[in-house]
């Protein structure tokens, strides 16, 4: 009798940690729809327009300077490493290819997103938890005005847009920053590096690389407004949402682009033969 | 029954709220006089705070309906309630101030909102007569962080009243204000009503206050209306619950109750 409860119990748990994670999957899901069409609306409505501004302020140009150092360290850091192996095999004037291409396709967008994600992402839940939390989202709702459209639109629609741009400076330092180890330093011929890098990266690269910016930026900005949105009451409950924020952006931000990395390598089959003819 | 019907601005029906398993409201039906205030009572925790989030529709019934000119509006979506919002004001227990504005626009936000005034000359004489009528005009460019308590609720006051609403709701408007400022406030609710005629639905735990304003004063208890009149009947109502609450007593049980956890604390002092 005793064991028949205890089974039920269990079962009692599961059935409600099941529907738990399909309501959270629905809400989830709603907010980013919800967001989508508040940001469509944003962009043709010239009042919002300021707000999206600000946050661009906020979002894009004080993250320059940190994305430029992560830039520049995975430059040299690929440099140091890399140069040992290709010596070995007598081609280290290679380099420049090798770190230039990793640079601009992986490590720049991806690292810089992750950076992205502690520095806005981390910013953004905390603002918006604390807004919750102190019943400011509720007053902007009592006011009549939608707390998506006023609060996440406009951060939403900066981090799409200056993601891109800061994966271009993070690209730009890791270029100049592997330049700066390989040639100064380890005494590599610097025609030689630079004419295998033109010749072993291509335009196609380099687009992959800030295009993953766009779905990167839109990861940060839906799961951390999201995150903020729906956090717990008092301190502990906004920082529980920041942590979980942050890991939440950090796994998206991997996932997506492992499966980018899958369709632009079919469409960069596809493509191909149609580039060659020309 | 109809011509009855259209002197009540706002009808609650049956309303039932729970959280899980907490019932906050239970059955409540209530009706609200157009150009009347009403003053809801009742202890902490009784769900004052509850039943007036519903009537601006922030919290959603568990059973039961809300109207707003005998038009439902608690299955609306929230596009749709945005304009039912704009015709009420609600101030916030805690104010609920944007922190990240100053005082002049937090009280501007639902202007710039909802109407097409963009002129700066004209947005600022919006913003001091609002200040000036929960005197604070000359804070404009304060942050609510610099402001202590009792003047946050008067700016989120101001900020209420900013787009001259039909309804006002306040979420105890006077708690923590001196006796002087809290009768400022009073007369302010009285001269709305007056002039404007609008129709105020005001949470608070000061009888004071109550007497002065309510044209009807309602006492909630345990997620039910224990009492319904004007303050004289409330005054004279035979309940034990409503005559302690308003005498400020508190009751045998309590005080018995009380006792026992003091003298747990007296014998585990001297163990
Ligand atoms: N969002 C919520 N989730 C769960 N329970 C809630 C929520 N909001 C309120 N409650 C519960 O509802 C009850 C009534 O709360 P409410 O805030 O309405 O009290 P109140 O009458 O306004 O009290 P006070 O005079 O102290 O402000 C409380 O027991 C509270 O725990
Ligand atoms: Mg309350």
């Amino acid at each position: 009798m005793a064991e028949n409860q205890q089974k039920v119990t269990m079962i009692e748990l599961f059935g409600a940690g099941v529907i738990r994670s399909v309501t959270n999957c629905g809400r989830f899901a709603r907010f980013q729809t919800d967001s989508l069409f508040a940001s469509a609306a944003a962009c043709v409505s010239p009042k919002t327009y300021s707000l999206i501004w600000n946050q661009m302020l906020a979002i894009g140009v004080l993250s320059v300077p940190v994305v430029m150092i992560t830039g520049a360290f995975v430059g040299m850091v690929l440099a140091i490493q890399a140069y040992d192996q290709l010596a070995g095999l007598g081609i280290e004037e290679h380099l420049g290819v090798l770190i230039n291409l990793s640079v601009v396709k992986e490590l720049g967008p991806v690292l810089a997103a992750v950076m992205l994600a502690g520095r806005v992402g981390g910013a953004l839940t905390a603002e918006l938890g604390t807004m919750n939390v102190t019943e400011q989202i509720m007053a902007v709702r009592s006011m009549g005005t939608d707390p998506i459209r006023y609060l996440v639109a406009p951060r939403l629609i900066a981090c799409l847009l200056l993601t891109p741009v800061l994966i271009i400076y993070a690209d730009f330092l890791g270029i100049i920053g592997g330049y700066l180890i390989s040639v100064p330093y380890l005494d590599i011929n610097s025609r030689a590096y630079w004419n295998f890098s033109a010749s072993g990266v291509e335009l196609w690269d380099i687009t992959i690389g800030i295009a993953k910016g766009f779905f990167f930026g839109a990861a940060i900005a839906g799961v951390s407004c999201y995150k903020g949105f729906h956090c717990r009451e008092g301190a502990q409950g906004v920082g529980q949402a920041c942590t979980e924020g942050f890991v939440g952006s950090f796994i998206i931000i991997l996932a997506i682009d492992f499966v980018l990395v899958v369709v632009f390598k079919a469409i960069y089959a596809s493509v191909w033969p149609v580039k060659l003819l020309l | 029954m109809n011509s009855e019907n259209n002197n009540y601005l706002i009808t609650l029906k049956n309303l039932t709220k729970r959280f899980g398993k907490l019932a906050v409201l239970d059955d409540v039906s209530l009706s609200f006089e157009k150009g009347k205030t009403t003053v809801i009572i009742g202890p902490s925790g009784c769900g004052k705070t509850v039943l007036i989030k519903h009537i601006i529709v922030l919290l959603r019934p568990s059973e039961g309906e809300v109207y707003f000119h005998n038009e439902r509006i608690d299955n609306l979506h929230e596009k749709q309630l945005a304009k039912v919002r704009t015709q009420m004001g609600f101030l916030f227990q805690s104010g609920a101030l944007f922190d990240s504005m100053t005082v002049e626009e937090n009280i501007l936000f639902p202007v710039m909102q909802h109407t097409k005034i963009r002129d700066r000359a004209k947005l600022q004489e919006i913003a001091k007569a609002k200040l000036a009528m929960v005197g604070l005009d000359g804070f404009q460019e304060y942050y609510p962080a610099k402001l202590s308590g009792g003047q946050k609720k008067r700016v989120a006051l101001a900020r209420a009243i900013a787009l001259e609403p039909e309804v006002i709701l306040y979420d105890e408007p006077t708690t923590g204000l001196d006796p002087i400022r809290s009768d400022v406030i009073n007369e302010l609710i009285i001269k709305l009503k007056k002039d404007l005629g609008i129709t105020s639905i005001v949470v608070t735990h000061d009888m004071k206050s109550a007497t002065k304003i309510a044209d009807r004063i309602i006492m909630l208890h345990k997620g039910r209306i224990e009492a319904d009149g004007d303050a004289e009947s409330i005054q004279n109502s035979p309940s034990q619950v409503v005559q302690r609450f308003i005498k400020g007593e508190i009751s045998e049980g309590d005080i018995q109750s009380m006792q026992v956890s003091f003298e747990d604390i007296k014998t585990n002092g001297k163990k």
